[in-house]
């Protein structure tokens, strides 16, 4: 009912709004199911215990977005939101100096600089730092108005949106809907976001919740190892799973990645292994990809 | 949740705060998520004052977008690495502790972690000539150890004092002090801690488990909001001021028996790279410890150095075969 009400906007605007954005069907054709990949307005989670690679696939992401076209990338702007200060802008320098570098031993690089070309890559990057629910909430109004105005803006990165769950949950006091208030404001906030304009949304959640199979209410406790032995080992990849984010959060998820770290290859190196679900094809994407000096690389398995 | 009162904004008076009562809302982010159109239908403020009010207040506390390039150029002239002085761990954290980073130094009681506190705290204070702020939870800062260490390093009084004078100390023994003490470094500038001229370049809590882990456990929610809460204040600083923060913490066994950071899940993601501490089995000397790698965005995970407390700037090269003849250097 509110959505008939719209703001005046100007003829820019009017136009960015209809002619929708560059799609990113084709980001990443490893990760993602076949003709399943993120188009426009869908929301992609990426949930995994601490070090195994969630950072780094979205940095992989990210550069394929901002690297120009004839490198091999969609020239399509992103906006970062940092909310734990866990971004490391001198490791996606280093990815980017090393994919725009193989990339131009091909072609013709006499037009730039390598500099001149890093800073035209991050100049369609954006860069913000919440430091708590409320003003991630504020910040998204405020985005709001860059989205209109910017139709070659693409991409909205979250990382990470569970990062004040405990926070909130104490704050909200005894009632759950007072503790899920601000996260189910911003999940609704991003809702109308990527309905109006037709971004994705990719979103890192860590994963805190173990999944006990016979008692699903009851988090983690930390430092008890006595209880974690009657439990399944943590090897099976349902162990620690388990949404716990507010239901309006989970309702637009159209995309769920599982990370998880698989074995260690015979060279040493740890590989890790991702598992796509979605709600519009079946089944289950996996890949297993390593991390080196360059970024990812995927392992190709079959 | 920003409450709405009088004067936060030009433009908020007390008509304007009780007309917004009547419609239930009372903190900013309520305000800014209605629609200025229904809102000015349903109260008696005008559209105008709506939208303008609207539009100061996101600006007030709205975290604002850097551009990528920016922050590049930003990050290249202001990041460093500070060496701990030890080849063998510097090898491990890929030349030193890096500014703006969270490092997590793990392992069981006596495994040497508030040694290696020191021997870095000394190594700055000394070799960079930078203030180092340490926080002891746990009663072990011994000023006494500190003036050995120096001791071995220069003979010159004047020197050691100097360096001594550049570690300061702050003895917290429950969270709520510690979070007072972080804020209060945050809000009034570590410019004003720093001591001689030597700019503040580290953090060190030794040790954040001891004031943590005994709120964690049960169903309440107030530990782990208190351990976000200081998670959030240590990335604060180590970002907004630009210095390398360091942390001790306890070690736990996980459900197959191997050693794991304690303080649990949440915590695990906070360090940006963290180092097992353990002793090492029949050694000749009882000051042999090995670090290992367990997480790290910059190298290969599992690398194993070996190092001595004793010795602290000198390479050690692990033997295979044969002894080793190691001095022991007389404690003066």
């Amino acid at each position: 009912m509110t959505a008939r009400v719209r703001m005046a906007e100007n003829g820019a605007q009017l136009v960015s709004r209809l002619e929708g954005r560059q799609s990113l069907r084709d980001i990443e054709p490893n990760i993602f199911p076949v003709d399943g990949g993120p188009g426009q307005g869908d929301v992609v989670e990426f949930h995994g215990l601490e070090g195994t690679g969630k950072t780094e696939t979205l940095y992989h992401l990210i550069i394929r977005c901002i690297m120009p076209v004839q490198n091999g990338g969609l020239e399509v702007a992103v906006v970062f939101i940092d909310m734990d200060y866990h971004f490391d802008m001198l490791r996606l320098v280093s990815i980017l100096e090393g994919r725009l570098a193989e990339d131009s031993k091909e072609g013709d690089s006499s037009e730039s600089e390598p500099e001149e070309r890093v800073h035209s890559c991050l100049r369609r990057l954006s860069v913000v730092h919440c430091n708590s629910s409320v003003q991630l909430l504020l910040t998204l109004h405020y985005l709001e108005n860059t989205f209109s105005s910017q139709p070659s803006l693409g991409l909205l990165v979250i990382d990470s949106i569970s990062s004040f769950y405990w926070v909130d949950r104490f704050n909200g006091g005894e009632s759950t809907a007072c503790q899920e208030a601000n996260l189910r404001k911003c999940a609704e906030l991003l809702d109308r976001l990527r309905r109006n304009y037709g971004i994705v949304i990719f979103a890192t959640t860590h994963a805190i919740m173990r999944n006990y199979a016979s008692d699903p209410g009851v988090p983690e406790v930390p430092g008890s190892s006595s209880s974690s032995r009657r439990w399944r080992s943590a090897d099976s990849s349902t162990d620690f799973d388990k949404p716990y984010l507010c239901k309006a959060w989970q309702r637009i998820v159209t995309h769920r990645m599982l990370f998880t770290k698989n074995h260690v290859s015979k060279d040493h190196k740890q590989v890790f292994s991702t598992a796509c679900t979605s709600i519009m094809t079946k089944g289950v994407k996996r890949c297993l990809f390593q991390v080196i000096e360059d970024g990812i690389k995927f392992v190709c398995d079959k | 949740m920003v409450i709405l009162r009088e004067g936060i904004c030009p433009g908020i008076n007390e008509e304007f705060i009780k007309a917004l009562q009547s419609e239930d809302i009372k903190t900013v982010e309520d305000f800014v998520s209605c629609n200025p159109e229904e809102l000015a239908q349903k109260c008696s403020l005008s559209y105008k004052a709506l939208v303008a009010v609207r539009r100061v207040l996101l600006t007030q506390y709205t975290a604002f977008p850097v551009s990528g390039a920016d922050l590049y150029e930003e990050l290249l002239s202001s990041t460093a690495i500070l060496s701990t002085g030890n080849p063998s761990l510097d090898k491990l954290l890929d030349s030193g502790l890096y500014t703006g980073e969270i490092t997590e130094l793990t392992g069981s009681p006596g495994s040497g972690k508030t040694q290696v506190c020191f021997s870095v705290a000394v190594n700055i204070s000394h070799e960079l000539k930078k203030t180092v702020l340490y926080i002891d939870t746990k009663g072990s800062m011994c000023a006494n150890r500190l003036l050995q260490m120096l001791q071995t390093k220069t003979p010159n009084m004047e020197e050691q004092m100097e360096a001594l004078q550049k570690i300061k100390v702050f003895r917290v023994f429950d969270v709520f002090s510690l979070l007072a003490c972080l804020q209060h470094l945050r809000s009034n500038g570590l410019q004003k801690a720093s001591v001689g001229g030597g700019s503040v370049k580290a953090l060190m809590v030794d040790s954040v488990s001891a004031v943590l882990s005994s709120l964690l456990g049960g169903k309440q929610n107030e530990g782990m909001s208190l351990l976000m809460q200081v998670a959030g204040e240590l990335k604060m600083i180590a970002k907004d001021f630009n210095i390398t923060v360091l942390v001790t913490n306890h070690v736990t066994r996980d459900g197959n028996g191997h050693l794991k950071a304690g303080l649990g899940q949440s915590w695990s993601h906070v360090p940006r790279t963290r180092l097992l501490l353990q002793r090492v089995e029949d050694a000749e000397t009882s000051s042999l410890r090995t670090a290992t790698l367990t997480k790290s965005s910059r190298q290969v995970c599992h690398l194993v150095e070996e190092f001595d407390l004793c010795h602290w700037s000198e390479e050690r090269r692990t033997s295979i075969s044969g002894k080793r003849k190691l001095e022991e250097r007389s404690k003066p």
